[in-house]
Order: structure tokens, then sequence, then C-alpha cells
């Protein structure tokens, strides 16, 4: 290995890669759209809000009344609490069911489309029975609203359940409880407040980690292919070795994601920024602060999945001459990556259980899972050192795999060779690389 | 003999197909050494072998006296056929880039680079992109960087493919003052009117194998004994059943005749002349082509072009 050979590999890699506008443009543009994203978030969920213009059918007579009550009473809370989310005004009609409660429907089903009312709540004995009430609108996905009509009716019905059997209302008042569980995480360090902050931190710098490797792992096989279709190899396998040109390249491209890193970090600590600042301040949304142990794992698990996918990409891009060719290979890191991520919600909800314990050690979804395991909860060392292990060794194995093929893919022009072709390169000796350039003419 | 690279029964197979069957050649230090021979015949795994990047299966190669290691890949210039440049990178980084992956320092890189952008004309290209370059210009950048660290020999790998005649002359001049310098020379190529221009020593490579090699007076010297030019009043057709006649062919109203090598050509003529008016005869000097279509016959091998 000529280190100084491969220092100007990696050079070239690095300064072409992060001169480009596009690299400044995805990395200043990326912050600004997460915090835009952010704060559009917390200013809607602040404001939510406007009216409702509901029609209720209450068939049974008695529980209209207490709902607007019941609605005026909570939306009064909600305006004495500064901070913390707001439901919407309500306005509600009543309506009687008539004769034909089907034309009645029919009726309200127009006047919602028409935009006249929201929606119609229908109060129907026989549904109530079951503890059920119907809810009709367009929309029926705005959590808070729907959430704030539920648990009003919910409580005026139990209370008018309880009346019912002849109990007291003021005792259905307060045997009403609305429990407030408050997390506490254990750790070897204490016991600290869970608030969800680091989770929602862990989760960002989960999607983070996932986006670039695919982001990285892409521009390693452009690169390569790049290389081989400019015909530029050849010029450059004559003073550098395959594997330090290899090597220098996933080097290099992955100083430009932790360049990228760099300056996302330094954003983040500048986030006082004069235009957000109040209304991340004042939030529970609030940009979290990041543990340092959080921020040195991800370094570690980045590297580590990074090192991995470049191999693998590295060995996809070899044996092809354009991105078209190599788009049906890449699609399995593509794969594997997006399972890393598809698995988290699993992780999440049992970060010690068997599944965890298995994607956090299957070296393809390691770095992700790993990642996330160490941030909501703590695994064992030895379950970490185990799993950077595995990653180190299968890295080992890829790059190894990966070097041989590209050794002779390099050179190769023409024809796209197929998978058993590729499979047998890699069983050349070094000294018996297979026909370079079979040319036409 | 102090040769410049000197390979000793060189093979190398890719599975079934043997592109190099015991190559033995000897390049002599200041040569301008051709190595001939159609698309396919093994021409550039040779080249590539000699560069390190395939090993043969068998045999040795030496550079300047040495075994091939990496240090001796930084005394070597080289132009590949399949040639290219990174599209995206600014001319003059590129050229620092190419020098630095030969380990030639920057102070170094800059003086020799400078010098040939002003002998190349290239000086206003420094801080455009690649891209933006002509075909040719591209040419010019790859051949910089094929002698920015200053080599001791040159392997040149079809250089002129894809050139106008105007570069095709400028380069030439480049080659010849390089040699003139004392350094050594590899011409790589298909097309055997270039190589008769500048080469002085050759080899020739026919389907994997050499047919024949050696100074190209001496060659043509050779060749000349069986080769006549003459003017007479036959057909093209009567020329070819005369006895000792190999091959014919009617070129500017006059014969070129081969003999059946071993024909005494006195013997020939006079036997000739009993039956046609010649009204002028020379020896004719052969071409390389003639040359190179000779030995591939009487080495047994079918000519073909295509592998």
């Amino acid at each position: 290995m000529n280190w100084r050979k491969t220092f100007a590999v990696v050079r070239r890699e690095y300064v072409e890669r992060v001169r480009t506008k596009s690299f400044w443009v995805a990395t200043l543009l990326i912050p600004i759209l997460f915090l835009g994203y952010v704060a559009i978030q917390i200013a809607i969920s602040k404001k939510t809000g406007g009216e409702r213009q509901i029609v209720v059918i209450d068939m049974t007579g008695k529980l209209y009344a207490p709902l607007v009550k019941e609605l005026a009473d909570v939306e009064a809370k909600q305006k004495a609490n500064a901070s913390g989310t707001k439901g919407p005004h309500w306005n509600l009609v009543e309506r009687p069911a008539g004769a034909d409660l089907a034309a009645t429907k029919e009726d309200l089903r127009k006047q919602v489309l028409a935009k006249k009312i929201n929606g119609y709540l229908i109060l129907d004995p026989a549904k109530l029975e079951k503890d059920e009430v119907e809810y009709y609108s367009t929309t029926v996905s705005d959590f808070i609203a729907l959430n704030q009509l539920q648990s009003a009716t919910g409580r005026i019905w139990m209370r008018q359940k309880m009346a019912a059997r002849g109990l007291p209302t003021d005792l259905a008042k307060e045997i009403e409880t609305r429990m407030d569980l408050k997390p506490f995480k254990v750790t070897e360090k204490g016991i600290a407040e869970e608030k969800g902050a680091g989770i929602i931190a862990a989760l960002v710098l989960l999607v983070l980690m996932y986006s670039t490797f695919f982001m990285y792992g892409y521009q390693v096989m452009r690169g390569t292919i790049e290389e081989k279709s400019s015909r530029i190899v050849e010029i450059i396998v004559a003073s550098v070795r395959p594997t330090e040109l290899m090597l220098g390249k996933i080097i290099g491209i992955g100083l430009v994601g932790l360049t990228q890193y760099f300056v996302w970090s330094l954003v983040a600590m500048n986030m006082s920024l004069p235009a957000i600042a109040p209304l991340l301040s004042s939030s529970e949304l609030g940009i979290p602060h990041l543990p340092v142990s959080m921020l040195g794992y991800f370094m570690l698990f980045f590297l580590l999945g990074y090192f991995l996918y470049a191999s693998v990409y590295t060995m996809i891009a070899a044996p092809f001459n354009t991105d078209q060719e190599a788009q049906q290979l890449a699609m399995i890191p593509m794969i594997l990556i997006i399972g890393g991520i598809a698995v988290y919600p699993a992780v999440m909800n049992d970060p010690s259980g068997g599944a965890a314990l298995f994607f956090s050690l299957f070296p393809f979804t390691a770095s992700l899972i790993m990642f996330l395991r160490t941030a909501v909860s703590e695994p064992p060392a030895w379950q970490i050192l185990l799993s950077i292990g595995i990653m180190l060794a299968t890295t080992a194995a890829l790059a190894w795999f990966a070097g041989r093929i590209y050794r002779v893919g390099i050179l190769m022009y023409g024809k796209k060779p197929t998978i058993p072709e590729i499979i047998r390169w890699a069983r050349y000796s070094p000294g018996k690389a297979p026909q370079p350039a079979v040319k036409a003419g | 003999m102090d040769n410049a690279i000197a390979l000793s029964n060189v093979s190398k197979a890719f599975g079934k197909f043997r592109a190099v069957d015991d190559l033995s050649l000897n390049v002599p230090r200041g040569a301008m050494f051709g190595l001939l021979g159609p698309n396919g015949a093994g021409k550039t795994t040779t080249i590539r072998m000699i560069m390190n990047i395939t090993a043969p299966d068998s045999g040795e190669i030496r550079i300047l006296g040495q075994p091939m290691d990496r240090q001796m890949q930084n005394r070597i210039g080289y132009l590949p056929e399949e040639r290219g440049l990174y599209r995206k990178m600014k001319v003059i980084d590129h050229l620092y880039f190419l020098a630095a992956i030969k380990e030639v320092g920057r102070e170094e890189a800059r003086q020799r680079i400078s010098g040939w952008l002003d002998k190349m004309e290239l000086r206003p290209w420094l801080n455009k992109k690649v891209d933006e370059l002509s075909k040719g210009m591209q040419q010019k950048i790859q051949f910089i960087a094929t002698i920015v660290h200053d080599p001791d020999i040159l392997i040149l790998d079809e250089p002129f493919s894809g050139l106008d005649p105007i570069n095709v002359a400028l380069m030439r001049e480049y080659f010849l003052e390089f040699r003139g310098r004392g350094k050594t020379i590899i011409f790589c190529t298909h097309v055997l009117e270039q190589a008769e221009k500048l080469c002085d020593e050759i080899t020739l490579m026919a389907r994997s194998k050499k047919i024949l090699s050696g100074s190209m007076k001496e060659l043509k010297r050779r060749y000349s004994q069986d080769l006549l030019r003459i003017a007479m009043d036959a057909s093209l057709e009567e020329v070819r059943t005369l006895p000792g006649v190999a091959d014919a062919k009617a070129v500017d109203g006059t014969f070129v005749v081969g003999l059946v090598p071993g024909t005494d050509r006195r013997e020939f003529l006079r036997r000739t002349l009993d039956r046609f008016r010649i009204d002028a005869f020379s020896q004719k000097e052969p071409e390389l082509e003639e040359i190179y279509i000779d030995a591939v016959r009487s080495a047994g091998i079918e000519e073909r072009t295509i592998e």
C-alpha cells in the first residue's frame, strides 16, 4: 500500500466533491428545510384550531347541552394554559333526527360536501350502549380535534350513565381521572426523567444516518462507474493499485460525509437563529439537547455502516460501464438499508428483545439498529462490541471481495458481464486477471 | 546488451484464451520500438504486463535491468489506448493529480506542467473544465500527463487514434524530441504506415505470438530480395503463371512481383525475356505491410483482424 498515492486519490475525491455547488446547496438546504419544517409544525400545533361547525343529532335528547358545556370548558382550560396544544372552537347546532333518519343524514351529507358545515355527530342510544358515537366529516385526520370530541363525548356519556344509576354528578367529576404517566429511564448512571426529546433526537439522527448511507454509497458507485465510462481508469491504474484507488475513493467520499455532518452540527449549535428560537424554546418539540454519548455512537456506527455499504456499492459498480447497468444490482444495498429503517419501530417497542438483538447484530442493519438501541436503552457492552466486530469482519470480507472484482472489472469494457462471470473474476489469482477490454475492430 | 525492457518467454492466458504466447522481446535503450500487429494480437495485454497492471502467468519481465516493481512504474509513462480524463475537473487540477499519483512533488510538477502548457499553447485553458476542451486538446492533456514525471520509458498505445493530421505531426515531433534526449519509446499500433515512418526496431505480433522482429533496415533488406517491379507487355494472369512467381499485382501500369523465396532473379528475368518484352525493371523496397503479410503467411497463421 503506497499511502502517498492513496492520499492523492483521497484528496482528489474530497476536494472535487466539496468544491461543487451541489454539495453546498445540499448541505445548507437540508438543515434549513428541516428547521422550516419543525417551525411550521410547531406553529400549526400552537394555532390549531380555527372553528368547527358541527350539527349534532342527539337521539337521546339528554346529551346535547352537556356536550356544548363540556367543549366550552375544555376550550377555556386550554386558553388559560399558554403553551401546549389547542383544539378548535366548536360551534354546535342541534337538529332533530326527524321521521326519516336516513333522509336527515343524506341532507347533512350534502351540507358537508357543500362546505356549509364541517361535520355531523350522531348520538344514537343503541350505539352509545356499545360505547360508540358516529362522526361524519370530509376530514377525519385532525387528531387533536377528534381526540377532543371523543373524550368530551366519553365524559358526558359516563356522567349520564352514573346519573341513571342515581349517583351524584360531582362524584363523577371526582373519579374521572386522566393518568399522566411520567417515564423515567433507568441507566447505569442513575435515573433520568425521559421527556421524549432524546428519543426524537435519536430518530432524527437515525434518519440522517440512513439517508447518508444512500447518498454516499451511491456516490461511491457513480464515481467508480464514471472512471470506467470516461476511460480514465487505465491511466490511473498505471500508477495506483486498484486497491489503493478503491480505498482512496471510499475514504475521500466518507470525509465528504463527515464534512457535511460537521457543517450541520455547526448549524445546530447556532440554533439560536432569531426567527425560530422563540418558537423552539417555548415548545416541547424544541431542538433536543444531544447527549455526547449519542453523538459518539452516531459517528462510530455511521463510519462502520458507511464502509460496509461503500464496499457493497464498489462491488456493484466495478463490473459495469453505465449507471443503468448497475441499477438492477443497486437494489440490493437499497433494500438492505431500507430494511434497517423498516424494523426500527419493533426495536423501539422492545429495545432489548430478540428482534432488536438480531437486527443489531445482522451486519447490514447493525449500524442503524445498534445506534438506535444505544440511544433508547443501554444494551450490554458485549452486544455492542459483538455488533462492531461482526460489522468489521463483514466489511473486511466485502472489501476483499470487492477489491478482487474491482481489479478485474475496471479494465473490462464491452458487453455487460453476467453474475456468474463476475463471481468467476473474484476467483482469479492476482496474477490471473481475465482478458481485459475485448476490442472490436 | 543494455535493454530498457526485456521479456523472456512471457505467457498470459484468460481462461482458455491465450492472449500472449511465449513472447520474448528486447527493447534496446534509446530505441523507437514498434510493437505491431492487428487488433487482438496481444499487444495491449503485453503492455499491461509491462506496466504491472496484470501479471504474466509465466516468464520474466525486466525493466531497465530490474524486475518490475512499483517504483519502476514511476519511471514509465503510459498512454493507454482506452484513455480519458475526469470530465468535471479543471485542467490544472487534473494535471496536478496525475503528477501526484506518480509521486512528483508539487513544485517540480508546477514547473514541468507550466513548460508543457506553454509549449502546447494550452495556458488559456488552465482553469477550464476538461469537459469544455476539444478532443484534440484533451489528447494533449493526456500526453502531458504521460510525461509529467519525466519517465525514462514511454509506452504509447495507438497514440494517434482520433487525432487530426496537424496534431499527429505535432505529437510525432514530441516523440522524436523525447527520444533525442536518450529515452526509450514503445510505440504500439495496428496502423503499419505510422510505424514505418517512426520506428527503428519492430516486433510483429499476430494471434498472441511474435512472428517477426528486428531492425527496420535489416527487415527491409531481407525482404527486398524477393520483390521486383517490372513493366512488361503481359497480362496480370500471365505474370502470375510465370515460374518462380509467388504473387503479383498490377500497380500504376507496372507489376509488383513477389518471387518464391530462393528463386534466382537473373534466371527468372532471362526466362521472362524469352516470352515478353520488358520495358523497365527495378528492385522494390518492401513496405512494412508486405513484410507483415509475408511473415504471417510463412508463420502459417491465417490473417485475421478480429479476435
